[in-house]
């Protein structure tokens, strides 16, 4: 069936179009726009980690949010940014696939994810396609171990952790005339897991550190049940737990060893998530107390991570920004700051330009982010932090600590009236 | 060998079992008189958990009488799944049956992230915390509390199968549906109330779950598998058959490890088996049991 234009109808047609052009006030035709640049964001939003996975999708969108409100990109016209979103549901053929659709869709650079195993296969497929990839979080030191490049990685190394790791454990042997500490070593059965507990043992034999690992124990990601797991490291009687984890397991191990009433001295993660998200302090209360993690934290002075972490928390009610959150953002700052540099959204000039990044922050603890041959940011540090009534504070290395750390533990956890 | 801990691993898988029993006895349930696969059944387990968190969270009632509660919403959820969705589909080859019911796992689990957001939840409840100590052996007072419970509910259940009409008429349609059909039996109407007590068994151990774990939308699916291998470990569709299989995998997996690593040593291997391969021990039992019992342990009397 055909309409035929009538008089009417054309009438009708030619006011509405009138009224919107006339509010709308041709903007694309009084001046060019600036052509949009597209960056995808690939996160495990769903799935096993999703909780960590949202929570750098909002640090990834707050910075695009933030380099749009301040004029885009300069250099190419104050081009916007656009974040396109992909979620690898954690799992390794879902990230690839994704990343795939993101290259598609026009991304000119990738950034992402939490979970090693998945930027793994990210890194693998942007070499391929000859994509730009920036990791925000992912520590296996593997990934850049292949010699790829187009990747590049804002986070700290299993290496580094285990260096800083061994660092603190010194100086606090030292502090409290320790000649020895005996521990259990548990992580999860995951990529970044099982390299970062086997990295910190690896440097505990070949340095003959002091410290007597009594046993390692690696569980499933995603565990619902450590009761095993717990009693086995009540039977090994420790001093100190060294546990890599992740925020579910990382509650439940803390319920159990209280329920067990293991006896422990310290509880010190030698890097790891879990023991720093809001939800771990505010489920956990008390328990909380004096757990230790090494991790590439916030800049507790940065006036940078004043204003990001007062944006976040205002945007999400009850967050802040953390490890994880944080370098999702400086990650998407490092973009754009390479995407000012190029001046292009040519691949080629923008790995260029990433080579050549130095990009001066002090969001998160440890320098202006530089990227080494293989693609490692040399500057990403970590500090150790501990938990004080709820809120946490870095206490070593000493030039930037907040609070004198406590060890040991002056009351188990199953003393502190729960 | 340390015996204590082999005893500590043994008394906590056992009582862990007990709320796997529960949880398979819906499936085996469902399974048994319907013959259709309830693959969002540990989806609905974390919205029983879920409820039970709500309630805690709003009017302070421990999860330990709120999963009552639990039990009676996952019953309606349930019957209104059977009506709308597993009606449609019970006719219908394997295959078929199943992907209707994966999507509903989809559609359970996203919709409980988009409600309570994806971070893990440890709630306060007056018992979590609490153990008590015999010796060296500790007893965690919230799963001895679960275990009880899920034990008295499945022991319920039985009995009503056993004794009620309703009973008497899920068990007809089950054993034969053409004929409960002749005999004037509302056959569709018996469906939703049986796949509605299964979805019930599995939202009362979401409830009894709350202390034990943190709850997340995700976790559903290994409580799937687990209540699937228990299934069939005790025999498709035997109750009883669940009950036993659901104590059995709750023990195995608490100290399969430590035994296989003990006999891995008394053998001369310096080997550590390790906890990432629980699940080995299950699926390994399973297959011994498949070997010597193709029907499950105590399945199979049933034509």
């Amino acid at each position: 069936m055909k309409r035929k234009m009538n008089r009417r109808t054309f009438l009708k047609v030619s006011a509405v179009a009138g009224a919107t052009t006339a509010v709308s006030g041709f903007p694309t035709f009084l001046h060019a726009q600036a052509p949009e640049i597209k960056i995808g964001s690939i996160q495990p939003v769903t799935g096993v980690i999703s909780d960590i996975g949202i929570s750098m999708r909002r640090g990834n969108q707050l910075a695009v949010d933030n380099i749009n409100a301040q004029g885009g990109i300069k250099s190419m016209g104050g081009a916007k940014l656009k974040l396109l979103l992909a979620d690898t549901e954690a799992k390794e053929e879902v990230a690839r696939s994704e990343a795939e659709r993101l290259i598609k869709e026009g991304a000119v650079c990738l950034v992402g994810p939490f979970l090693s195993g998945n930027a793994m296969t990210i890194a693998t497929l942007c070499e391929q396609r000859g994509v730009p990839f920036v990791m925000d979080v992912a520590a296996a030191d593997d990934i850049t171990r292949k010699g790829f490049k187009y990747t590049f990685r804002c986070f700290a190394i299993s290496t580094n952790f285990a260096n800083n790791m061994l660092l603190y454990m010194s100086q606090l042997m030292k502090d409290k005339n320790i000649s020895k500490i005996k521990g259990v070593v548990t992580n999860t059965g995951d990529l970044f897991g099982r390299v970062q507990g086997a990295t910190f043992l690896k440097f505990i034999k070949e340095k003959n550190f002091p410290i007597e690992v009594l046993g390692h124990i690696e569980y499933p990601l995603g565990i619902q049940d450590l009761s095993a797991e717990v009693s086995k490291i009540k039977s090994l009687k420790p001093d100190v737990l060294f546990p890599v984890a992740r925020p579910g397991d990382a509650k439940l191990m803390i319920r159990e060893l209280y329920k067990q009433r293991v006896g422990l001295q310290g509880i010190i993660s030698p890097g790891s998530p879990g023991w720093y998200e809001p939800e771990f302090i505010r489920d956990m209360k008390a328990l909380s107390d004096y757990v230790m993690d090494n991790v590439p934290w916030y800049n507790p002075v940065g006036k940078m991570y004043k204003q990001v972490n007062a944006e976040f928390a205002k945007k999400y009610p009850g967050k802040y920004i953390d490890t994880n959150s944080g370098y999702a953002y400086l990650a998407v700052m490092v973009i754009a700051d390479a995407l000012e540099r190029a001046k292009s959204a040519k691949p080629e000039n923008i790995v260029a330009a990433l080579k050549k990044t130095y990009f001066k922050q002090d969001l998160m603890v440890g320098g202006a982010v530089t990227f080494d041959q293989r693609g490692d940011n040399v500057n990403a540090d970590s500090a150790m932090v501990q938990i004080f009534e709820g809120s946490i504070k870095v206490v070593l290395p000493q030039k930037a600590a907040e609070a004198k750390y406590v060890y040991p533990m002056p009351k188990q956890l199953w003393e502190r009236g729960m | 060998m340390n015996l204590d801990l082999l005893f500590q691993l043994a008394v906590s898988g056992f009582l862990l079992g007990g709320v796997y029993s529960l949880i398979a006895l819906g499936l085996s349930l469902i399974f048994g008189v319907m013959r259709v696969i309830n693959f969002a059944h540990g989806e609905m387990m974390v919205w029983g958990m879920y409820v039970a968190y709500t309630i805690l969270l709003w009017t302070g009632v421990d999860p330990f009488f709120s999963f009552l509660v639990s039990a009676v919403i996952l019953f309606f959820i349930g019957y209104l799944l059977q009506w709308t969705v597993v009606n449609r589909i019970i006719d219908s080859p394997e295959a078929m049956q199943v992907l209707p019911l994966v999507g509903m796992a989809m559609v359970f689990e996203n919709s409980a992230r988009i409600i309570w957001g994806p971070d893990y939840i440890s709630p306060q409840s007056r018992f979590a915390l609490s153990s008590l100590s015999l010796g060296s052996l500790m007893i965690d007072i919230p799963r001895l509390f679960a275990f009880s419970l899920a034990i008295i509910i499945t022991l319920i259940v039985l009995l009503f199968l056993k004794k009620t009409d309703t009973g008497k008429s899920i068990r007809a349609a089950a054993d034969n549906r053409t004929g409960a059909l002749l005999v004037g039996t509302d056959v569709n109407k018996v469906y939703a109330i049986c796949f509605g007590i299964g979805t019930a068994c599995v939202g009362a151990a979401g409830g009894l779950l709350v202390p034990l774990m943190p709850l997340s939308p995700h976790i559903g699916a290994p409580f799937t598998l687990v209540s699937f291998i228990i299934v069939i470990l005790g025999g498709m569709g035997s109750l009883t058959g669940a009950l036993v299989g659901g104590l059995i995998i709750g023990v195995a997996e608490s100290i399969g490890p430590e035994v296989i690593t003990n006999i891995f040593r008394g053998i001369g291997l310096d080997l550590e088996f390790p906890h990432t391969m629980k699940q080995v021990v299950s699926f390994f039992i399973l297959i011994i049991i498949m070997i010597l019992r193709p029907k499950g342990l105590l399945g199979g009397k049933r034509g």
